[in-house]
């Protein structure tokens, strides 16, 4: 079962990726247990976890999101590519710091990124997603967790 | 070896110093020595000198009286041999005077120069030989011979009287020389020998100094050494240098001891000192991380997150007999000497203390965790009951899941959050301790407290909920495994495939079991107790999907104790079938029909029916009737009896039966759902039961 | 690591930057404050940055690791033995021990995680550079 300091990693990885890249925290909204469908945005970076835990973490956001993000990085790149290598690389840093925290045996597959409403969310059976809504200026996000 | 070091040079100085004061000692010897010889063969040269003066006096004084000898015609033969004997006198020693180097060779040449022109006048008068008179009777007179040797005489004496003082002149000046060459040579001894008293009081003076200094260095040198020593005893870390070989130097702080539980450190390698400690990978990536540090590439202030010994985990004595785990963490720096790095300096510090704080919430989890078996002990309430409490409180978490989606940004909008949340936790709460779940309640509980935690803050974030989402996450999963056990023990133990209909029968929406699953997990729950009963039987299901979602938990219930029963109890075994000439294969028929105003649910098996004795004998041996009671009870009112709480003859705990599940229950159920339960009987023929349910609208259930 | 004082005109530091996202990539390029750093090209995998090594001779890599086709170990192992004077700092979340040691040992000079901010990229740029 998921435990409060790893949720918690994948949250302050977040919104601490919005502080460091953007010089502007995100908040985080609040959170509850994912029924049915997930809920998905315009992009979506995903990553398998597997080893001391199974499953997946994803961060999907809504372009209008990404595209003041970049705005914020100073980007003048908004094309579609470029949103897609930045929710990549929003997941990609998450779990990186997840791995660091905890320990080793934590694998943590490369980024596959989504766009459009279907991407394929791997299920993992008997995990329970864990849905953080990350709130960031006036646009939302959000941190999916389902993790055994 | 700083210490050390500056003790050497001290002693080096030391010598130096006694050398460098013998050598002026002997300096000064040996040349006192020479001057002091010198002065001895002054001062003896200064008498003859002084001597020799004298000489041209007495040689002038003795021509003169030669002469006057002559005149007065006396004897000259003495005069004549004194003046010879001053003459060889004043040869031999001006002689010796001139072979002495010393003298200033210039004033010995005008003495000798001056001395050798007396010599064509003295040799006529020194060689004469004879009687210079000539005797007649009356008077004596010089004789031919003795006016010549006085006219030599009297030339010589004139000579003399016109050089004596010349020469006396010359001879003083080569004294007076003398003199003033011993007198320097004198002072010179004196200067020297003031030199060496100076020098040696200097030496000595430096000699003291050094010594002092050494004594007082010395002692600087105790109190660091002894201050390093106090420093490493008292301080928690342990600290130590490693050399090139990965071996731990001479000195290291106490705590060390306690740390690892033994002291021969000095010399120890780093890798003996892991080596029970860490996994051997860790081990090796942690050589390899300190073999970085000797390399000159890597970075010390860029490789501080990489550290693999950054939190250690290690197993050591606790000091009561016992293991204990600690947490170590290992921090390493370069010493740099001249040379490069000379050693890296290892810190280690105990930070159990810290870990185990952040590990409180896991280990509180995995006590609750524990609590899952605890609450198997106490599952002794009513199966059917529990079902609807279950079903409940899944619409009733599904409900704060609910409120929790609620978008929410700012403190009033979580706020809002709250009153709801305590509603509906605290309703839950309430039904759980009713039923007697107290694993339930407790966790509700703790849900309801952190709720009301959050009611006290001033400024809520979506951080605060993060704990609430786990928490409910967690009850959920105790809430499945509760409905997952239950199912387990009342029915399902038999069955793996059952057991999968269970998870599949407890999804997070309230009351959604689906008529399908519930097919399938009676049918494979009837070859399960065929097979384990040795029973034959088929299990016939007809209308089940008729059944509104609202009833079928329930009615997944009753029919599996149902069909327990019927394969436990109703059904024969084969031999005993073919004795009363039944067809072989048992039949248990299930039909679920709609009426017009209401449900029905018919439950049949062709098996050894119901005896009214045997129920009356059973419910008098559980004390539910006195035999009087029984004797006078109808065979309808006995067939009753298996309605009765207590009455179930699965009351015992058996393997078959499972525990609390008797046909009492199913009827509570369905009372509980507003509708009626009956059974008709022919012994040796069937059971039936029959259950009549209200009609019921779909869109009313929660 | 030169000590020579600022008088001296020294060459700019040339900056060759290696990662698999743009993103980073750029922004790697934007933070950086030296004045006399000079980004002399970047690479999105390692077969890309040893071509890139070749061609621009660069004082200073950023080197990520986990990246398609040649990852950073390798990378950084061609790298050390193509241009042995040239400094690596590796840029990388995936920080689990064994492999940040690895990428040390390869010759790696300082590592850095992910995310970062401008003042730890500059401190540790300044570290390795100046």
């Amino acid at each position: 079962m998921l435990r409060e300091e790893e949720l918690k990693t994948f949250v302050d990885g977040t919104t601490r990726y919005f502080e460091v890249a953007a010089q502007q925290p995100a908040t985080i909204g609040s959170p509850y247990l994912l029924e049915g469908e997930p809920a998905i945005h315009d992009y979506t970076g995903i990553i398998n976890i597997s080893g001391k835990r199974e499953g997946v973490v994803y961060f999907t956001a809504p372009r209008a999101m990404l595209t003041v993000l970049l705005m914020k990085m100073q980007e003048s790149d908004f094309s579609h590519d470029s949103m897609r290598d930045l929710v990549g690389e929003v997941a990609n840093t998450i779990s990186g710091n997840a791995r660091r925290d905890f320990g080793h045996d934590f694998v943590i597959s490369v980024p596959s990124v989504f766009a459009g409403d279907k991407p394929q969310i791997p299920q993992q059976p008997g995990a329970r997603a864990f849905v953080i809504p990350i709130h960031w200026r006036s646009h939302s996000a959000k941190l999916v967790v389902s993790l055994t | 070896m700083q210490l050390s070091g500056i003790d050497r040079n001290r002693r080096l100085l030391t010598a130096a110093a006694g050398i460098v004061l013998a050598a002026v000692m002997s300096l000064v010897l040996i040349i006192g020595f020479r001057l002091a010889t010198q002065i001895r063969a002054g001062v003896a040269m200064l008498q003859q000198a002084s001597e020799l003066e004298t000489y041209p006096a007495v040689v002038a004084e003795q021509l003169t009286a030669l002469r006057q000898r002559l005149d007065t015609l006396e004897y000259t033969g003495r005069v004549h041999a004194e003046l010879a004997a001053s003459v060889s006198g004043f040869d031999r020693d001006f002689g010796a005077l001139e072979h002495q180097r010393t003298l200033d060779p210039a004033a010995v040449r005008a003495a000798t120069r001056l001395w050798r022109s007396y010599a064509p006048v003295l040799a006529p008068v020194l060689a004469y030989h004879g009687e210079p008179y000539s005797d007649t009777a009356t008077s004596s007179a010089l004789s031919r011979n003795g006016r010549v040797f006085y006219a030599h005489v009297r030339r010589a004496e004139l000579f003399a009287a016109g050089h004596t003082a010349a020469l006396h002149r010359e001879l003083a000046t080569v004294s007076g020389a003398l003199q003033a060459q011993t007198a320097s040579a004198a002072a010179r001894l004196r200067l020297l020998l003031s030199v060496g008293v100076l020098a040696v009081l200097l030496l000595g003076l430096a000699a003291a100094y050094l010594q002092l200094a050494r004594a007082r260095g010395e002692h600087a040198a105790r109190a660091a050494e002894e201050q390093t020593r106090d420093i490493l005893a008292t301080v928690r870390e342990g600290f130590f240098l490693l050399d090139a070989d990965y071996r731990i130097g001479a000195v290291w702080s106490q705590a060390l001891t306690h740390l690892f539980g033994r002291s021969d450190f000095a010399g120890l390698s780093f890798e003996e000192l892991l080596r029970d400690k860490v996994s051997p990978e860790t081990l090796n990536t942690a050589m390899k991380f300190i073999k970085l540090l000797w390399g000159d590439r890597a970075h010390e202030n860029l490789m501080k997150s990489i550290n693999p010994l950054g939190q250690l985990e290690v197993s050591m004595d606790s000091g009561r007999g016992g293991k204990e785990t600690r947490y170590l963490q290992f921090d390493f720096h370069r010493v740099m000497g001249p040379g490069g790095v000379k050693h890296v300096l290892c810190s280690v510090g105990d930070i159990t203390s810290t870990v185990l704080l952040t590990r409180e919430l896991h280990e509180a989890q995995e006590n609750a965790h524990a609590q899952v078996d605890m609450m198997l002990g106490m599952l002794h309430s009513d199966p059917l009951q529990l079902g609807a409490f279950l079903d409940g409180a899944a619409a009733s978490l599904k409900h704060v899941n609910a409120i929790l989606k609620e978008p929410a940004r700012h403190h009033g909008e979580f706020s809002k959050k709250l009153g709801g949340l305590t509603r509906e936790l605290h309703a839950l709460k309430g039904e759980a301790s009713a039923l007697n779940l107290m694993s339930i309640a407790q966790r509700v509980h703790h849900l309801e407290d952190m709720v009301a935690e959050l009611t006290s803050r001033s400024e809520l974030t979506g951080n605060d909920f993060l704990p609430l989402v786990l928490k409910l996450d967690e009850l959920l999963a105790h809430l499945r495994g509760v409905r997952e056990m239950t199912l387990r023990l009342t029915a399902l133990k038999e069955g793996p495939s059952a057991a999968g209909s269970a998870d599949s029968a407890a999804p997070s929406a309230a009351g959604a079991v689906g008529t399908g699953e519930l097919g399938t997990a009676l049918h494979s729950l009837a070859r399960k107790l065929a097979h384990d009963h040795g029973k034959d039987f088929q299990l016939t299901l007809n209308g089940l999907a008729e059944c509104p979602s609202a009833y079928l938990p329930t009615l997944k219930d009753c029919l599996i104790q149902m069909l327990r029963n019927a394969a436990v109890h109703g059904i024969e075994t084969d031999g005993v079938r073919r004795a009363g000439a039944k067809a072989g294969a048992g039949q248990v028929r299930v039909d679920f029909r709609r009426l017009q105003n209401g449900y029905e649910l018919l439950f049949e098996d062709d098996g050894a029916g119901l005896l009214p004795e045997t129920l009356k004998a059973a419910a008098v041996h559980k004390g539910i009737l006195s035999p009087e009671q029984a004797a006078s009870l109808d065979d309808r009112s006995a067939l009753g009896l298996i309605f009765k709480p207590g009455f179930s003859t699965s009351e015992q705990v058996t393997m078959d039966a499972g525990r609390g599940a008797g046909m009492d229950v199913v009827a509570k159920a369905v009372y509980g759902l507003g509708g009626k339960i009956g059974v008709s009987t022919h012994p040796g023929r069937f059971t039936r039961f029959k259950i009549a349910l209200p009609a019921i609208s779909e869109t009313a259930v929660a | 690591m030169s000590n020579a004082p600022d008088t001296v005109a020294r060459r700019p530091v040339r900056l060759l930057i290696v990662d698999d996202s743009n993103i980073v990539r750029r922004r790697i390029e934007r933070s950086q404050q030296f004045d006399d750093l000079q980004v002399v090209g970047t690479a999105a995998n390692g077969f890309e940055a040893l071509e890139l090594a070749r061609r621009t001779d660069p004082d200073l890599v950023t080197m990520d690791l986990t990246m398609p086709q040649m990852d950073g170990i390798e990378c950084i192992t061609q790298l050390v033995r193509l241009k042995p004077a040239v400094r690596i700092l590796v840029i990388s979340a995936l920080a689990d021990k064994a492999t940040a040691v690895e990428a040390m040992e390869r010759g790696a000079n300082g590592f850095l995680d992910k995310p970062f901010t401008d003042r730890q990229l500059n401190e540790a740029i300044a570290e390795l550079m100046y």
